[in-house]
């Protein structure tokens, strides 16, 4: 009997998925993103009723994931995915090294800084301070320091940390370890330990300390001088997508003023400049780390990362 | 002589069904009692109770004059001066023969050394001494059933319990046990309480038979009391085969050896079981069924009329 | 019992493992071979990889130290029948599997570290909760109930009464027959938990992942999650998956060997025991244990989940626990039709990963004396401990041209990685069938899968009912898996969890787990009464 129904099981199962997929007419595109969904729904809602017939199948997972599901596809017949969007500029980089994307990128106003010949920068990232109320937020980045018990995140598995100790350098690091910081996993377990009191300072993304202070929890967020570390996501095409015009399409929206638009008013910060965009208080700079440089440098800083904070 | 065992008065309940129902009950030293009685009778019970597994509900247990349980307070089995045989052997899957005879004596504070050779000598004499190395499961159930004996006997109490050890051995084993048993009996003169099913075991055995029924005592005598004498039909039918006839106005208790062959009165062999020294018939009378039991081979057929008589009868009392 | 069932259940089993087990690990041997034999000295002599080895195997030692010890004790304590409140107990210790890992880390630090519930009500904190210390802790909390049910499923079947009355009536007080009879006895059951939990532990992520990295406790787990993490290029991929093809070496070197010497078997005569067999104890210990048992509870389960089930009702992180804070946003956000789906998906997969496992688990102890079952025993073993990330990109190489993003490659991660999981409480009660009860039945005129079915399946009850429970609950909070494995309509839980830790939505998590709890208690524990009514009815 378990027999049985065991079988049953599996065979409605398997039925239940083919046909989602059979019901659309064209061929759909795939879409893998580490982007959260939050903003990667209405953008995807909003290209399909716009693209009649279109259907934008998702792949939404953290970077750790994604990277796996990519190199398997890589070895098991060929990516599957017709774009990727990323979060960090290393991932996409390492991508077009290995030839999977790139090649074309959409008409678009959006600043050169963030664009290459093979990708083009479409959601951003800030690195911000979070400070638990009734503690001074530092004004800038130095300031972090003397905030008390200061929590980072981990750069072995956030690409935004990874920036930021691209940025700073390690020194920067070793100077708040010694004035008794702790690091933990990745930016949201800095914002949720600062709100829940286990530390009193800390450099998570923006996104996540504005949420936390939205929802009601004691913390403030500062920008501090000489800037926000600026981490961008970019998206690309596939170099060997049999669906190119659809795909195209949905990187070209993505770009357009419209899917900006989408992007800031889902709460993650667009590149596009004047469109509507999150928490962004004025005239606060950003800086950007050098991202080339970074690619290469990567396994010697985390070296070094590794005897301030490591085991 | 003093008593080892005295039991007065004592319950024991299962959640809500009562399984020992105000026993008394006293065991001489030196004495063998039998404890007789059918499945489910409570006789594994009352062993419990006396080791101390089980706690009473009322009465008192008293071991060589000393109160060991009551209703509230019972000394834990280690501490009692008792011995238990079970039925299923109870022997260590992990540990070998020697080292289960060992076992008491170590827990008594006897040195490793000392305690094995003398399990060893408590198995020689039970003649098993050649299987010391052995753990149970390259023992026969006869073998693991004089383990079980000697490991007991190492205990050197002052009450044997045995809870139906030959129940689970076939019958030249049985018998080769017992004779063991009589023959320890009179080198230790320990005295012991034996529980079993089987009539023949306990009338055997027994200085004393107590007939244990749905969790009471109904009779306790001498072998020779409770098979001549039952008290009532139950304690008939548990301590041999028994008949029951019709009298002029009360019925007669009839066992099979009171009647004989020839005589004043007639019946129908309704079976006959030739049994080797004997032979047993069944007879249709006009008083009912009789079973007789005649020494030789058969000599009559089904469907025979004969004649037979009576040597002995008995009246149950308050008939 | 060289029978037709006996053929073909080994047939099955073959097939199954070697589809599930076999044909990843050659995969990922392959591809660590070709792609990364050429570093693979660089990566066996970093010091990190080294000290992350080491602290692996020292945490395994510490939780297998720690909680096979306790879950044994709590085996023996609750067979005593006149245990106040013993059917309660029984269900209460088994308690913190219904955690999700997802949530658990969390659930300690707001519990026990600086300003969490401890702190703000009694004043104190256990700082030690965020280093190796806590990590051992709260895995072996989630790892006593593992040990409990499969001690207890040892005791059901296999101590007796008998052999215990036997040692007291010799004059061993309780103290003693514990250490002389009934411990020599569980043998076989406590060594197949403590190989499990070892190889478990090898294998865990999620607590040292949360907790560790701030110590800077790495673990080989948490160092193959940053190698996928910034796995964008090659060489971090290729490196990720010869660090796990080296732990699972590791593993059989040293569990192989293990799982032959540990429990020697013991034939017993199988006579079930029944309650009132057991002796009762003293009055002392009938007070004492109760408490011992509350407090522990209290500190591996209850502060936990109160931490948890506060974050599920709260507004927001941070913000006092008072009743204007109270909410009920969280679930509102988590009750969409897209979690309903998700969450049915994953209550399927459940169902059918335990239900399958079980035939699988059950084949695997029946066979479990001949060489080919214990090669199977061997091999499920490594993709136990192989990370679920791992596992799925064997899963996704070896398969995904065919199988992806269909719900039977989730399946398959499943059977893979919990088959291990099911056929270890099955061998804890029987490690080969009792002949005279088959012969007695076929004598009866069943042919052997009835008489099976009739007189086996009953008395392993217990057992089985442990492992189905056990594989249903991890396969419903996997999450490492199903997130990588999953396709357009084929999302499960993991998806939505993910979603949502992602946003750093802690509250939407924590009450994303409260519902997976209860619409797995809610069916289980009626469930649980039907049954003990039919029972007595």
């Amino acid at each position: 009997m378990v027999w049985l129904t065991a079988l049953l099981q599996l065979w409605l199962l398997g039925a239940c998925g083919s046909q989602i997929a059979a019901t659309t007419t064209a061929t759909p595109i795939t879409l893998y993103t580490c982007v959260n969904d939050t903003t990667i729904q209405p953008v995807i809602q909003k290209f399909e009723a716009g693209h009649a017939g279109v259907k934008v199948d998702l792949f939404r997972a953290p970077t750790g994931q994604l990277n796996a599901r990519v190199a398997s596809d890589v070895r098991s017949g060929g990516l599957k995915a017709d774009v990727i969007w990323a979060c960090d500029p290393l991932t996409m980089q390492d991508y077009v090294a290995q030839g999977l994307v790139g090649g074309w990128t959409p008409q678009t106003d959006i600043p050169a800084t963030v664009c290459t010949p093979d990708y083009v920068g479409v959601a951003v990232l800030y690195m911000v301070a979070v400070t638990r109320t009734g503690h001074q937020a530092p004004a800038t980045w130095t300031d972090l320091s003397r905030a008390g018990k200061v929590a980072v995140p981990d750069p072995n598995v956030a690409a935004s940390a990874l920036g930021a100790l691209g940025y700073f350098g390690p020194d920067f690091y070793a100077n708040l370890k010694a004035k008794g910081a702790a690091q933990v996993s990745t930016p949201d377990d800095v914002t949720t330990g600062v709100a829940q009191g286990i530390y009193d300072a800390g450099m998570t993304i923006a996104n996540s300390a504005y949420a936390a202070q939205k929802s009601g929890s004691p913390v403030t967020v500062s920008w501090p001088k000489p800037g926000a570390v600026a981490i961008y996501g970019p998206i690309a095409l596939s170099k060997t997508t049999k669906n190119s015009g659809p795909a195209q399409d949905f990187v070209s929206f993505v770009a357009s003023r419209d899917g900006q638009a989408l992007v800031g008013s889902s709460g993650s910060y667009p590149t596009l400049p004047g469109v509507a965009s999150p928490t962004k208080p004025e005239d606060t700079p950003t800086v950007n780390p050098d991202w080339k440089a970074l690619a290469n440098q990567k396994a010697t800083l985390l070296r070094d990362y590794a005897k301030i904070f490591g085991g | 002589m003093a008593d080892v065992l005295q039991l007065r008065d004592l319950s024991l309940a299962y959640a809500t069904t009562l399984a020992l129902d105000s026993v008394n009950l006293t065991v001489a030293e030196g004495e063998v009692l039998a404890l007789l009685g059918p499945s489910g009778s409570g006789k594994s019970t009352l062993l419990n109770a006396i080791a101390g597994f089980l706690p009473l509900r009322s009465g008192e247990i008293f071991l060589r004059q000393r109160r060991v349980a009551t209703a509230g307070s019972a000394e834990p089995p280690e501490k009692r001066e008792i011995a238990l045989v079970f039925q299923d052997y109870g022997l260590w899957p992990h540990l070998t023969a020697l080292d289960t005879v060992a076992y008491p004596l170590r827990r008594r504070g006897v040195r490793r050394d000392l305690a094995r050779s003398q399990a060893q000598q408590l198995l020689d004499r039970l003649g098993v001494g050649q299987l010391a190395g052995r753990k149970p499961a390259q023992l026969s159930g006869g073998e693991q059933q004089r383990v079980g004996l000697a490991r007991a006997m190492a205990r050197q109490a002052a009450l044997y319990l045995f809870d139906e050890p030959t129940a689970h051995l076939d019958a030249q084993v049985r018998d080769v046990f017992l004779a063991e048993l009589a023959a320890r009996r009179r080198e230790l003169g320990a005295a012991a309480v034996y529980a079993t099913h089987d009539a023949a075991e306990a009338l055997g055995l027994a200085d004393r038979v107590a007939l244990l029924v749905d969790g009471r005592l109904i009779q306790v005598g001498t072998p020779q009391e409770v098979y001549a004498q039952p008290v009532n039909m139950a304690a008939a039918r548990l301590t041999g085969p028994v008949s029951l006839l019709a009298g002029s106005d009360v019925s007669v208790l009839i066992r099979p050896d009171w009647a004989k062959l020839g005589g004043d009165r007639t019946g129908i062999v309704a079976d006959v079981w030739f049994r080797g020294s004997h032979t047993d018939y069944v007879l249709d009378t006009p008083d009912g069924q009789l079973q007789l039991r005649a020494a030789g081979l058969p000599a009559h057929g089904r469907g025979e009329a004969v004649s037979w008589s009576l040597d002995h009868s008995w009246t149950l009392p308050g008939d | 019992m060289r029978s037709g069932l006996a053929r073909s259940a080994l047939a099955l089993l073959l097939a199954c493992v070697t589809a599930v087990v076999v044909v990843p690990m050659l995969v990922l041997l392959r591809t660590s071979w070709i792609e990364g034999r050429g570093r693979l000295a660089e990566v066996i002599t970093d010091p990190d990889f080294r000290s992350a080895v080491a602290n692996s195997f020292g945490l395994s030692a510490a939780v297998t130290g720690l909680a096979v010890p306790v879950g044994v004790a709590i085996a023996l304590a609750l067979r005593d029948p006149r245990l106040p409140g013993r059917n309660f107990w029984r269900a209460a210790v088994l308690l913190p599997v219904l955690v999700p890992d997802f949530v658990l880390a969390y659930s300690w630090l707001r519990a026990y570290a600086r300003a969490g519930l401890t702190s703000e009500a009694f004043g104190f904190a256990w700082p030690q909760v965020q280093g190796p210390v806590g990590v051992t802790v709260i895995v072996a909390s989630q790892a006593v109930p593992l040990v409990y049910l499969i001690t207890a499923v040892g005791l059901s079947t296999r101590a007796e009464p008998t052999t215990e009355r036997a040692a007291r009536a010799s004059g061993a007080r309780p103290l003693t027959v514990l250490t002389t009879v009934t411990l020599p006895l569980l043998g076989p059951a406590i060594a197949t938990a403590a190989v499990l939990i070892f190889v478990l532990t090898l294998g865990t992520f999620a607590v040292p992942q949360v907790i560790g990295s701030p110590a800077g406790f790495r673990t080989i787990t948490t160092l193959i999650y940053a190698d996928l993490a910034l796995g964008s290029d090659p060489q971090s991929f290729v490196e990720a998956i010869t660090l796990a093809v080296l732990l699972v070496v590791i593993t059989v070197i040293v569990v192989a060997p293990a799982d032959r010497l540990l429990g020697e078997r013991l034939s017993l005569s199988r006579t079930p025991a029944r309650d009132s067999d057991w002796g009762t104890g003293s009055h002392a210990t009938r007070i004492v244990v109760p408490i011992v048992l509350a407090l522990y509870l209290i500190f591996t389960c209850g502060l936990p989940l109160l931490a948890l089930v506060s974050a599920a009702f709260t507004r927001a992180v941070g913000i006092p626990l008072s009743p204007e804070n109270w909410t009920l946003d969280n679930f509102l956000a988590v009750l969409t039709p897209r979690t309903g789906q998700a969450l049915g998906r994953s209550l399927l997969l459940a169902v059918a990963a335990g239900s399958i496992l079980l035939v699988l688990g059950g084949c695997t102890a029946a066979l479990s004396r001949t060489r080919s079952g214990r090669a199977v025993s061997v091999l499920v073993a490594l993709t136990l401990v192989l990370p679920g990330s791992v596992l799925a990109i064997g899963l996704l190489i070896g398969y995904g041209r065919w199988l992806a993003d269909t719900v039977l490659i989730i399946l398959l991660a499943y059977l893979a990685k919990l088959w291990a999981l099911a056929h270890r409480p099955i061998s804890a009660a029987v490690d080969r069938l009792a002949p005279a009860g088959l012969q007695a039945a076929r004598a009866s005129g069943a042919d052997l899968p009835t008489a099976l079915a009739t007189v086996v399946v009953p008395l392993l009850r217990p057992a089985l009912i442990a492992a189905w429970g056990l594989c249903f609950l991890t396969a419903l909070h996997e999450v490492t898996m199903s997130s990588l494995l999953y396709g357009p309509g084929t999302e499960t839980l993991a998806v939505v969890v993910l979603n949502s830790a992602d946003l750093g939505r802690i509250g939407v998590t924590a009450a994303l787990s409260v519902l997976v709890t209860v619409v797995v208690v809610v069916p289980g524990g009626a469930l649980w009464m039907l049954g003990r009514r039919s029972r007595h009815g």
